[in-house]
């Protein structure tokens, strides 16, 4: 069981996997922080020493924003740009696409599900 | 693809002269503008533009937070009344 930059208890995987679990951290900075602690390849996770585990924490506090830090950062970038009233942060209000991109139709991972429109016919599709 | 930084910012050359001038003037006028490229400088900060959205100069105040967008980012082009029929729609807050 090892606890990495606060909740995070990833184990059985090998460590620069596992390492991913953390917000913030994906393969690319995983792998960077493997090389840095000097980690093989193939270490799980539950094979690390006390020390190692040590060294994990101090390198990702000391190289990289993560967790708590991360989502308070974003979200605060976020709130800026609704508080300026420009563009973007109309669109994050009313939780449209923010780039440019159509909303005739799709954007659903913004909009969330569809939702019918009353009074609206249904087309029959031809059989 | 983000501008070159040895290029500097974009603004239309009049915007700097205009900002200098209401400067010296004293008075907070506000500065009319079609620029909508342009971007926000640090010079501009305090200073109030109209910016023009096809229809109507918008003023904006500008603050220390806007330096590095566009003028037009500030001044909607669209507006979205909701859709007919949808009778829970909120009335769309007019933009400042």
């Amino acid at each position: 069981m090892a606890r990495i930059a606060g909740v995070n208890i990833p184990t059985q995987k090998r460590v620069e996997i596992a390492l991913t679990y953390i917000h913030g951290i994906g393969s690319t900075k995983a792998k960077e922080i493997c090389v840095k602690v000097g980690i093989p390849r193939e270490r799980r996770t539950n094979q690390l020493t006390d020390d190692e585990i040590a060294r994990i924490r101090e390198a990702i506090d000391r190289s990289y924003r993560v967790e708590g830090d991360l989502r308070r950062e974003t979200a605060m970038n976020i709130k800026r740009l609704m508080d300026l009233g420009c563009y973007r942060g109309l669109r994050h209000r009313k939780g449209l696409p923010v780039r440019g991109q159509r909303t005739h139709t799709n954007a659903r991972t913004r909009k969330g599900p569809a939702r019918a429109i009353a009074g609206k016919k249904r087309t029959v599709a031809p059989s | 693809m983000t501008r070159s930084v040895w290029k500097g910012p974009f603004v239309d050359g009049y915007m700097l002269k205009k900002a200098q001038g209401v400067r010296a003037g004293g008075r907070n006028e506000v500065i009319k503008t079609w620029s909508r490229r342009s971007t926000i400088l640090p010079q501009f900060v305090g200073l109030t533009f109209g910016v023009y959205n096809g229809h109507k100069f918008l003023p904006v105040l500008v603050t220390e937070n806007m330096i590095g967008h566009k003028f037009g980012e500030f001044s909607p082009t669209r507006t979205f009344h909701g859709h007919t029929g949808d009778r829970k729609a909120k009335r769309v807050e007019t933009p400042a």
